[in-house]
């Protein structure tokens, strides 16, 4: 069955498909082989349902009882060896069918090729950080893979569990803290596609969103190369943009841009209370305690650096120690500066139209340098 | 004959009732009869669905829009993680056995109660205290995981980050309310074994006693599963044992293999005796003998028995193995085939029936249908390969509802219009019953139906708000609309059965034509059921009855002897 259906499979449905009435639109080598599979379920039950169906309404509105007669006992057949032997054995053949389609076709999604693009992906409350180990480039909420070659993904959580589904690729894998997990696909037209945590995973599950950029290989290799070093050759002036556009999205589930206060304080006015030193941590301190001359933080920009890099040591009032300890080998000290330098110049960011009034991240003009930029919008963004 | 209303041809309405028997609320709440407790039950697991229903229309109403409309994150979590707690521990798994059936069980049967009147009352009191520690998880901070209590997060206790404060009292309100199913499911299998009388053999009990005996088995074996899980999870929760929790060493994914090995048992706690209602009700309303009694019998049992071995297919995407996953998909599969043989044979029955489209009719009609889509809608679900997609999508949200929801809870609406007259002693009005089961039908199929696309478009479950772009809105809006209609269709039907505790005509002791024996005495049923044994036969011959135009109701032939009896009642 498996030599009969494969050729049959691989050779017509291994192709982008748009969004159907069912299914999303397909991106990715297996898609094709899923969605035929679940159109083979469907048309299974089509045709029990319309069957099942048709003879119970036919039967109630033939058989029904006039309102104003009691028969009191109808008579009919009571049992039928043969009937009950078919309608056991029909069913049995068909679930056998659909149980080995469905093998086969799990058993491609499971084994990915050894030639896969390796990506490590790490999953915490609630934002996803994708590594590109060949590269050195570490992406947050975004994940830039080539097109038309199968990339694996190799998963851990630092807390709970979480999963990691793509819709338009039909793969999904849970992330299980305590252990590694792994996913392939090979996307098959380039695009951007939206990427889910599908295991609950807490307060803030449903932001824990990412987007997976497909690239032709030649446009990857240069996305790689430019996230690789880009911010090493921005001047100083464009590091406040760059780190709102291509760093924030990994604080932006905790940290608000609007003064709304969630899991962690929001940054905006962050600048101007640790110039007055307002802030008040959970040891009773403030954090002017700290900031006179030959004090920790003398230098301001220290107690952001050292809250990035080192959060549980000094805690906000009204807040809890739960921000991951791990930025400091996720960012590299010129990223460190330019979040430094986006805390202090959020406001004049503001202005500048890349943050709106709801406090979300804004591109104010549309640069069109980038060649990836229909399909890359993030691209476009650094570009300013 | 001189026996209270057990004589059929004169069943004049008996002043003595289970009801009035005993006076005040001290006799209810301590009764040991288990219609009183039946009832109670039944009054408390409604008031839940109550409680429970309101939270799911919180849920609708907040994913009207992607940003959410009324609800933060944590209230929308705490919203569906309540609606689903209570719906499946204090609604839907008490629902048909230990109200409908703690009142119908042991007067099918024959008996004057169950085997162990006192445990059956202790049951109930569990349930309420329960009840009491599932609220108390709101009070004491809340609880946001989910009916799963998945670890680690249902361990992790750290603010913010971790799940709120309720989840131990929740999980020892769950654990009672396993006890308390555990009793009730001890308390029938012993019943249906010893108190039989004479004549009532295994092949002549009515099936809706088969659907509850099976279901009873899964209780007593699974619920200890549960029991120990939620012990284990609460101590991990408050100790840090080291067993779930994966930074001391120990495995979430265990938890999930314990807990689906209960909870996929508890499915089937869930639908069986709902099945076992439809198997009655489309015999009885169709005036027909029920085709294939034997192979719906073994059904339930067979059901009851593969339950116990699919439970790893709630984990295809969770890391087992693949080899492990294969085997699970396969023997999934083998589950279908019983539950298709029952669909089956409910058609045949309807087939040259006389078929009655009475309220408790058209909700087994209605059963039928949607059983059929939940049914086959497991067939994707089964499916390594497409499950892949599905799972912990809105797919999987539609499949289990119209499971769970449109068969169980349908099919126990149903069983409660079937037997209210013989529980109230009161009709109630028709063409309103008929208007109640139209506006539930519809807006079942609007809200849930919808919820397969949303599915299978890619909308994960469990979100509080989704991304606008993505198409799904316009999904979201059938799905609340629909569940306006099923409320309404909800508060119709309150509405006409509360009527009719007031105003409804007085029911004959068998309005339906039923031939099991619970139609053989007075509606409601005296204090002790049976002061005579009655006549057991084939409880699906209904050749035996005839209709009496002034009792408005179905009596015994008076041309005809009752077993046990030399001449004819009328002679």
């Amino acid at each position: 069955m498996q030599l009969l259906l494969e050729p049959i499979i691989m050779s017509t449905l291994a192709e982008a498909t748009g969004k159907t009435f069912w299914m999303p639109e397909a991106a990715s080598s297996v898609a094709g082989e899923i969605d035929w599979i679940l159109e083979f379920i469907n048309i299974i039950c089509y045709v029990f349902l319309a069957l099942i169906t048709g003879v119970l309404v036919w039967f109630a509105i033939r058989y029904r009882r006039d309102p104003n007669e009691h028969t009191v006992s109808a008579e009919g057949p009571t049992h039928g060896l043969a009937l009950e032997l078919i309608w056991t054995i029909i069913p049995t053949g068909l679930v056998v069918a659909i149980f080995w389609v469905g093998m086969v076709g799990y058993i491609d999604l499971r084994e990915s090729p050894t030639d896969s693009y390796e990506v490590s992906v790490t999953a915490q409350q609630w934002s996803w950080t994708f590594n590109h180990p060949e590269y050195g480039v570490i992406e947050g909420n975004e994940l830039h893979v080539p097109l038309d070659r199968p990339v694996r993904l190799i998963m851990g959580s630092t807390d709970v569990l979480h999963s990691l589904f793509v819709p338009a690729f039909r793969v999904k894998q849970d992330i299980v803290p305590g252990r590694y997990s792994t996913l392939w696909f090979k996307a098959i037209k380039a695009g951007h596609y939206q990427l889910y945590c599908t295991e609950y995973c807490g307060k803030d599950h449903s932001k824990m969103l990412a987007t997976v950029y497909v690239l032709p290989e030649d446009e990857f290799q240069a996305k790689m190369g430019k996230l690789a070093s880009e911010y090493e050759d921005l001047p100083d002036t464009d590091l406040p943009v760059y780190a709102l556009t291509r760093l924030y999205n990994r604080c932006s589930s905790c940290h608000s841009l609007n003064g709304d206060n969630s899991t962690g304080p929001s940054f905006k006015g962050l600048w101007d209370r640790v110039e007055t030193g307002d802030t008040v941590f959970t040891n009773g301190k403030t954090l002017k305690d700290y900031m006179g001359s030959g004090g920790e933080f003398e230098v301001p920009e220290n107690y952001i650096r050292e809250s990035i890099l080192n959060p549980g040591k000094l805690v906000r009032e009204n807040y809890a120690n739960v921000m991951p300890n791990n930025f400091a080998s996720q960012l590299k000290p010129r990223q460190v500066e330019a979040l430094v330098l986006m805390m202090k110049n959020l406001d004049k960011l503001a202005d500048e139209g890349w943050i709106d009034e709801d406090g979300k991240v804004q591109t104010p003009e549309q640069p069109a340098a980038d060649s990836s930029a229909t399909v890359d919008p993030g691209a476009t963004e650094e570009g300013g | 004959m001189t026996t209270l209303g057990i004589n059929p041809e004169q069943p004049q309405l008996v002043d003595d009732n289970y009801l009035n028997h005993t006076r005040g609320a001290w006799s209810w709440l301590f009764t040991l009869d288990h219609k009183r407790i039946g009832v109670m039950y039944l009054i408390a697991v409604l008031s839940a669905f109550f409680v429970a229903g309101v939270f799911a229309l919180l849920v609708r109403t907040q994913l009207l829009t992607p940003g959410g409309t009324i609800m933060d994150q944590q209230q929308y979590n705490q919203a569906f993680t309540l609606h689903g707690g209570i719906m499946v521990f204090l609604v839907i798994i008490p629902s048909v056995p230990a109200a409908l059936g703690n009142f119908v069980l042991p007067i099918m049967l024959g008996a004057k109660d169950v085997a162990f009147p006192r445990l059956n009352l202790f049951s109930f009191w569990l349930w309420i205290a329960g009840a009491l520690f599932f609220v108390g998880a709101l009070l004491t901070g809340g609880l946001d995981t989910g009916w799963t209590f998945y670890t680690p997060y249902s361990v992790d206790s750290r603010p913010e980050v971790g799940s709120m404060g309720g989840v131990i009292p929740a999980v020892t309100g769950a654990f009672i309310l396993g006890f308390s199913s555990i009793f009730t499911g001890m308390n029938f299998i012993v019943t249906i074994h010893r108190l039989r009388p004479p004549g009532m053999t295994w092949f002549r009990m009515p099936l809706f006693l088969w659907g509850i005996y099976a279901t009873a088995i899964l209780q007593v074996i699974a619920t200890p599963v549960l029991g120990i899980t939620l012990a284990l999870l609460a101590v991990e929760r408050a100790f840090g044992i080291g067993i779930f929790d994966p930074t001391l060493g120990g495995d979430p994914v265990l938890y999930q293999h314990f807990f689906w090995f209960y909870s996929h048992p508890a499915v089937y706690i869930m639908i069986l005796p709902g099945m076992a209602i439809i198997s009655d009700l489309i015999a009885v309303h169709s005036h027909r003998h029920i085709f294939g009694y034997k192979f719906i019998a073994f059904s339930s049992i067979a059901i009851a028995l593969f339950s116990f071995l699919v439970w790893g297919h709630h984990m295809f995407t969770s890391g087992q193995s693949a080899l492990v996953n294969v085997i699970f998909s396969a023997i999934t599969f083998s589950v279908a085939i019983p539950s298709a043989i029952k669909v089956f044979n409910w058609l045949a029955t309807m087939y040259k029936g006389s078929i009655s489209w009475n309220t408790p009719m058209l909700y087994a009609m209605g059963f039928i249908f949607i059983f059929t889509i939940g049914g086959l809608t497991g067939l994707h679900l089964g499916t390594l390969a497409t499950d892949v997609h599905l799972h912990d999508t809105y797919f999987v949200v539609a499949h289990f509802h119209y499971v769970m929801m449109g068969s169980a809870l349908i099919a126990m609406i149903g069983g409660l219009h079937h037997w209210w007259p013989k529980i109230t002693g009161r009709m109630y009005n028709e063409n309103w019953g008929r208007l109640g089961f139209v506006l539930v039908f519809i807006g079942f199929n609007v809200t849930f139906f919808s919820q397969f696309m949303l599915g299978s478009q890619g909308m994960p479950r469990r979100y509080a708000t989704y991304p606008e772009d993505a198409g799904f809105q316009i999904y979201h809006i059938y799905s609340t609309a629909g569940s306006y209609i099923l409320a309404i269709g909800f508060f119709v039907t309150a509405g006409y059965l509360a009527q009719s505790i007031f105003g409804g005509r007085r029911a004959p002791a068998n309005p339906w034509g039923g031939r099991s024996l619970e139609w053989q005495c007075s509606s409601p049923p005296p204090f002790d059921n049976f002061s005579e044994a009655p006549a057991v036969g084939d409880c699906y011959d209904f050749s035996v009855l005839e209709w009496k135009s002034e009792e408005e109701g179905y009596v015994w032939r008076s041309d005809l002897a009752r077993p046990g009896e030399e001449t004819p009642a009328g002679a």
